[in-house]
């Protein structure tokens, strides 16, 4: 097999954020997750509410690309994980928490319908639909939709999110939240 | 009838820490919630509050020192507290507080919306 072309790290070090302070591509594999979320609990912010906050939007957004992903992961054959992107920025007065993935042309109406609706929310509205769908018995309610009221809930500011094609089959989700320190 | 403990622990997954004492009825869920099948751990604990509930029918003291819980462990512990409600519907004596960090604003307004879902009488208690 030959590589189709060069890659040079240099292009993807200039397309980041000077001030980014984890990128990570591959399979959302719980080894990795642990490894990464240890490290935003006790040196990002170092256990300040803001790394708590980061910790939480972190499991929320890394379990749906760990579940939800359409780019799959086979190193582990008995096991199929999600492959995604994960960016951390730190500036000035707020992190940048950024998480992307490959879905399914189909899952992306549902995708866009719900980050729109949990935007036009305000507070209490969106802790009353947090306890709506927690109240549905399981086989009713998507896990990924919880979590991305909860990812809303906890950054309090909208969910920054785009949607980029990239076949006829599949398109990338971009989602970005900022978390004030 | 049998104390239920549960030692917590801190590895890919979160395990919480778990006392629930058949003799004196003070029970205490506390640590991070994380787990790797979420049901299967908390379908123990309602269980055993459950053949509680029917057998010593006691007083239940109930302590909640979670400082950290995913969405999926949250619907658990809404069917705990919801269990807990139906109990003292019944007849059945309890009390639940709920310990958290002072300056953990999430976690509060967590337990106000468990409080507004399940109508049942938790006490905020700041650390």
């Amino acid at each position: 097999m030959s590589l189709k072309k060069k890659i040079n790290l240099f292009s993807f070090r200039s397309i980041l954020e000077e001030n980014v302070i984890i990128s990570y591509k591959g399979p959302f594999d719980r080894h990795i997750l642990f490894v990464i979320g240890d490290y935003i609990k006790t040196t990002i912010g170092k256990n300040s509410k803001a790394s708590k906050k980061i910790f939480n939007i972190f499991i929320e957004l890394a379990q749906n690309i760990s579940y939800y992903s359409a780019e799959i992961n086979k190193l582990d054959e008995k096991k199929e994980i999600g492959v995604g992107t994960l960016v951390i920025g730190d500036h000035k007065n707020y992190y940048t928490f950024r998480t992307g993935n490959v879905v399914k042309k189909n899952d992306i109406i549902p995708i866009i319908n719900k980050c729109e609706l949990i935007n036009s929310l305000d507070r209490d509205s969106l802790r009353k639909f947090k306890r709506e769908q927690r109240a549905l018995p399981p086989s009713e309610n998507d896990g990924a939709h919880i979590g991305l009221i909860k990812v809303a809930l906890t950054s309090s500011n909208p969910l920054d999110f785009q949607i980029t094609n990239i076949d006829d089959d599949f398109s990338y989700f971009s989602i970005s939240v900022k978390i004030n320190k | 009838m049998e104390s239920l403990k549960i030692e917590g622990s801190h590895g890919a997954f979160f395990v919480p820490f778990v006392d629930f004492n058949a003799n004196s009825g003070r029970c205490e869920l506390s640590g991070e919630s994380y787990l790797e099948n979420t049901s299967e751990f908390y379908d123990k604990l309602l269980e055993w509050l459950e053949t509680y509930m029917e057998n010593i029918k006691k007083p239940i003291y109930f302590n909640i020192k979670l400082t950290y819980f995913n969405t999926s462990s949250s619907r658990a512990i809404l069917d705990i507290l919801n269990l807990l409600k139906s109990y003292e519907d019944d007849g059945g004596q309890i009390r639940v507080n709920w310990y958290y960090e002072e300056d953990d604003l999430d976690m509060e307004e967590e337990i106000e919306d468990y409080i507004f879902d399940t109508d049942l009488d938790i006490n905020k208690k700041a650390f």
